[in-house]
């Protein structure tokens, strides 16, 4: 391993998955170049993705409690939203973060240049600042950690600042009076309630029968039971077959799965159909990588691509394009560079969608164990029961574990509810670790607390939960 | 990804010859559905898989010698899966191949294959007998079909498990077979009279296509061409200098939305890049990387935990387990007769030569007799024995036994001489336990007889000779010879036997030193019975006569059997011969 320290690395792409890369790499005492368009590290997802658009649902819940707060007795007057200030506190979270990346990039000595690099062969980059000058440089090993941009429709096309993608939608240029969500995934959903909460009038428009296509369906009830009232208006089994410039508005024709269309008027469009990873990268032909059918790099268990000497990582290898996953790739990408026996074998990761309520679930879903034949038991604990939940009036949540019959093992975990992205955490360790539903539920949880639902579902199961009766059945 | 490892192919058997592989990159396979034909100790048996999915890459060739845990190939995609059931099936039994002649396939190496490629009829990919058809199911040993006597159902008709659903009629009688699945006959796949073998579609059910099994379930075809991409991306860099654009600028198109797949919702995280399908092992993931690290597959490892958690002791006490084995293995001495010898010369000097893989029946032929030679110490008595009476009898009764299907021949009668010799001298039919220092008798006769066919030396095994008389025996010799010949010879018909004969008098010869089959401890070697001028005694002098005599050749093991004793054995078999009131008496 002492020799791997002199390494020269290259990573091309500063976001969580790069510079956690190129921060490893430093620790373990390479010596890094770690290349990206942006100022400073962060990448989509805390300039355009992840971290501003938590801040601005930070703000979209307080605008909704307190205006729940009535039902409490307490009544606050309609909110006064300055738009500016509120784009210029989420630019800032933008700025502290990234700027705090830097720091942390100088203090490790990794080389941080802003621009964009080429390959001139396996081991060469051609970079190209963004202060004109281009710089050749060759390494050792080169990580690949370009991500992904959101994906278009090119039906959907127009050129009208108000047809937007999600890093549209995040600059929040200002609040029109109806907005249309083409696609009910995490991405049109988590917008399109900070719009909502803003004083906008949604449209989503999802092509499959349900919001969160794939997530199990009674985790995404109470979502959808939320949504509605939220939006204007939720259309199912819809498309969006033709938008147009209307100066005033885009009008676009929804087309209904009866085959029935109509026509409307909307003062915005997001596009939040999906991501597509970039792959496309400058003299990638003069490398052995290999990119798949949907443009993902090709790599192995140990994140490493068909030529030796490049690593790729993040949401340009595949699926889950989450942040921490690429963290997690990223890390045992430099780590097999370093020598060392590891690979990329979770056994859960979680996936959250930062709506309220929130919908998070990790390891085995019910709707996976359907496809695949498999026997569960899942045992769930409605938030009606919660004491927790019932203090801050939001009982519509539901926890529900996923367990192995035979070994009663604990193979997944879904919450819905306030704050279920924050305890799926426990549900992601329980897997890990590979817990036994008794092991949670012999595990004290602190009351009154919402993660007690976890330790319920599992005492669920066993038909003992204390607060709730439901005797075991067979 | 998911491994397929070659199962357990039955008692004593580690590895066989790759005869045909069934299977291409890229095909479908579903669990049951045979994948390879494998020669094993002495019979060729198709392997079934174990595992679902696409074929992804192949570990072996024709011709490899493979050995039981070996990797055969991996499959991937969605389906992938390896379940316990199948896995359950898998071990059970490989098939006997019929011996019909085995086309080769051409694996086909191009990343362009398009799934379910398959390069026999007998590959392709046939939906798993869910619940949804009717197959016919194993009726017995050795039997592999039947003509269809009476159909009891027709498309319509109600079936509930357990019913019968026709009649078959096979080798051995007329049978019912039941049916395995419940639900309303849609369409049926057979008609009276034909013949019908086991695994065949008898029927299939209506409403079985509401619940797909794995093979049936669409799948998307990820057909990738690599030239075409490389192509595609030189035309975009191309592109991108002509225009003088950006990269971002000049980034093509998205495609048109195909289907819902183009939702990056992070909902398919069994589909994680890198990551295979195997179920999430109960392993802290420490635990998994310790293993990772003194490299053990934790797949491999039991967990002694609740539930089957598998605990950083667990790692480490199957890491010097396996290390344990491998020194020990490496500590033994050399295998007798495994191909230690000293160097070959290079024979190509003296003139032209042919390099022929010594695979199967011959190889295992060489180790097994290797064994047997270095481990008994051999002696052979040789005998004769006057058959002139006998093949009297014999020609007397061979239409008798002809009218049985059988043959009486010399052979036939040995067996029946041998099986009452071994009652009267038990330590023939034992076997030496030198580690537990025992002798081991046992209580019942059964015995090989060495055949000779095109596939080299096959020794099926005839049980309970003592209880059969001549006529019975020599049908099921017959019946034997016939199925050494044409390859259908199980193991299990080659197993348990506890004394040999071996037959070379068709050829010719006067006598010679057979090698005793161990862990048996005698063997009797017969050669060709001519006429001899014998001196016969009579009241007041003798002459010579013409007798029909039989030379017989017993080797045995030493290390139980007293040359004595051996001389005594033999006399009674050659007694026996002469005079076969003997059998009557005392057999």
């Amino acid at each position: 391993m002492s020799e791997s320290k002199n390494f020269d690395i290259a990573v091309v792409g500063a976001g969580p998955g790069g510079y956690a890369a190129a921060f490893l790499a430093a620790d373990l005492g390479m010596s890094v170049t770690l290349i990206d368009p942006e100022i400073n590290p962060g990448g989509v997802c805390l300039y355009r993705g992840c971290i501003p658009s938590k801040a601005l649902l930070h703000v979209a819940s307080l605008i909704e409690e307190s205006e729940q707060a009535k039902n409490w007795g307490i009544e606050f007057s309609a909110p006064k939203i300055d738009l500016s200030r509120l784009r210029s506190w989420k630019e800032n979270v933008v700025k502290k973060l990234t700027g705090g990346l830097g720091i942390l990039s100088k203090q490790r000595k990794v080389k941080y240049v802003q621009g964009r690099a080429a390959f001139e062969n396996s081991t060469t980059l051609r970079v190209k600042k963004f202060d004109g000058a281009e710089e050749t440089s060759t390494f050792d090993r080169i990580v690949l950690a370009t991500g992904s941009r959101p994906a278009i429709i090119p039906t959907l096309k127009l050129d009208t600042p108000r047809m937007m993608d999600s890093t549209g939608a995040l600059n929040l240029e200002d609040i029109p009076s109806t907005l249309l969500v083409v696609g009910g995934g995490y991405i049109g959903l988590e917008l399109g309630s900070v719009y909502a909460a803003l004083g906008t009038r949604v449209t989503v428009v999802e092509m499959l029968p349900g919001l969160l296509p794939g997530a199990d369906r009674d985790l995404v009830l109470p979502l959808h039971k939320k949504l509605e009232k939220l939006f204007d208006s939720i259309l199912l089994n819809t498309t969006v077959t033709a938008v147009k410039d209307e100066g005033a508005g885009i009008r676009a024709t929804l087309k209904a799965q009866d085959g029935s269309t109509q026509e409307k008027v909307f003062g915005r469009v997001l596009v939040s159909v999906g991501r597509k990873p970039n792959s496309e990268i400058p003299g990638l032909e003069k490398t052995q990588v290999k990119v798949g059918p949907k443009g993902f790099i090709q790599v192995n268990k140990q994140l490493q691509t068909d030529d030796p000497s490049i690593s790729a990582i993040g949401d340009v290898v595949g699926e889950p394009m989450l942040a921490h996953k690429a963290m997690h790739e990223g890390r045992t990408a430099v780590e097999a560079i370093a020598g060392q026996k590891v690979a990329f074998e979770p056994n859960a990761i979680p996936a959250v969608v930062f709506t309220d309520p929130e919908v998070a679930w990790c390891g085995l879903t019910e709707t996976q164990a359907q496809n695949e034949n498999r026997e569960i038991k899942v045992a769930k604990f409605p938030w009606a029961a919660s004491g927790r939940a019932i203090t801050f009036d939001r009982p519509e949540g539901m926890t529900k574990m996923i367990i192995d019959p035979h070994s009663e093992r604990v193979l997944g975990l879904g919450i819905v509810g306030v704050g279920a992205g924050d305890m799926i955490a426990e549900g992601v360790v329980a897997i890990e670790m590979a817990a036994l539903a008794k092991d949670v539920a012999l595990s004290i949880h602190p009351h009154p607390t919402l993660s007690e639902t976890i330790m319920n579902s599992a005492e669920v199961f066993f038909g003992t939960a204390t607060d709730i009766y439901r005797p075991k059945r067979g | 990804m998911i491994e397929f490892k070659l199962p357990e192919l039955g008692e004593n058997i580690e590895q066989g010859d790759l005869v045909r592989l069934m299977v291409v990159p890229g095909a479908t396979v579903s669990a049951g559905q045979s994948v390879m034909e494998l020669e094993t100790d002495k019979a060729v048996v198709e392997v079934p898989s174990s595992v679902s999915g696409t074929v992804q890459e192949i570990r072996v060739k024709e011709g490899d010698k493979i050995k039981v845990g070996q990797v055969i190939f991996t499959v991937d995609g969605a389906e992938a899966k390896s379940s316990d059931q199948s896995r359950a099936a898998a071990a059970a039994a490989p098939v006997l191949v019929r011996p019909v002649p085995v086309p080769q396939a051409t694996p086909a190496t191009t990343p362009t294959t398009l799934p379910a490629a398959s390069p026999t009829p007998d590959a392709a990919v046939a939906p798993t007998s869910g619940p949804s058809e009717f197959k016919l199911p194993e009726l017995g040993e050795n039997i592999s079909q039947g003509d269809l006597v009476r159909l009891m159902i027709s498309p319509g008709t109600k079936v509930a498990e357990g019913q019968p659903v026709m009649e078959l009629e096979t080798d051995k009688a007329v049978v019912e077979v039941p049916s395995s699945v419940s639900g309303v006959v849609k369409e049926v796949k057979v008609k009276e009279g034909e013949k019908i073998k086991v695994g065949q579609v008898i029927f299939t059910l209506e409403g079985g296509a509401s619940a797909p099994t794995d093979a049936q379930r669409p799948r998307t075809t990820p057909v990738e061409h690599v030239s075409g991409q490389h192509g595609a991306r030189l035309a975009f860099q191309a592109a991108i200098r002509a225009e003088g654009k950006t990269e971002e600028q000049a980034l093509p198109p998205d495609q048109p939305l195909l289907a819902p797949q183009v939702f990056s919702m992070p909902v398919q995280l069994g589909k994680v890049a890198g990551t295979e399908q195997r179920q999430p092992i109960p392993a802290a993931p420490s635990v998994r990387r310790l293993a990772r690290e003194v490299g053990v597959d934790i797949y491999d490892v039991k967990g002694t935990g609740p539930g089957g958690r598998i605990s950083e002791d667990d790692v480490k006490a199957h890491a010097k387990s396996l290390l344990q084995a491998a020194s020990a293995a490496a500590q033994a001495p050399p295998r007798a007769g495994h191909f230690a010898q000293p160097q070959l010369p290079d024979f190509s000097k003296w003139g032209k030569i042919e390099r022929v893989s010594m695979r199967g029946v011959r190889r295992k032929t060489a180790e097994h007799l290797a064994e047997s030679w270095n481990t008994i110490p051999h002696v052979t008595q040789h005998d004769r024995a006057d058959i002139t009476e006998l093949e009297q009898l014999r020609a007397r009764f061979a239409p008798k036994a002809e009218e049985a299907g059988g043959k009486m021949t010399v052979t036939a009668i040995a067996l029946k001489v041998c099986s009452a010799a071994l009652k009267v001298f038990p330590q023939f039919n034992a076997s030496i336990d030198v580690e537990k220092e025992e002798i081991i008798y046992k209580q019942y006769i059964h015995i090989g007889v060495a055949a000779d066919t095109d596939r080299g030396l096959l020794v099926p095994v005839i049980r309970d000779v003592d209880k059969k008389n001549i006529v019975e025996i020599a049908v099921e010799l017959s019946q034997l010879s016939k199925k050494a010949r044409e390859k259908k010879l199980t193991p299990e018909e080659m197993q348990g036997g506890t004394f040999t004969i071996t037959n070379l008098g068709g050829i010719g010869g006067v006598g010679f030193t057979p090698i005793v089959n161990f862990p048996e401890v005698a063997i009797l070697g017969l050669s060709r019975s001519r006429m001899e001028p014998e001196w016969v005694q009579h009241k007041g002098g003798g002459k010579f006569e013409p007798r029909l005599i039989l030379p017989l050749s017993l080797s045995y093991d030493h290390r139980l059997i007293d040359g004595a004793d051996a001389a005594r054995f033999l006399r009674w078999i050659a007694e026996a011969f002469e005079q076969p009131f003997l059998l009557s008496v005392q057999g």
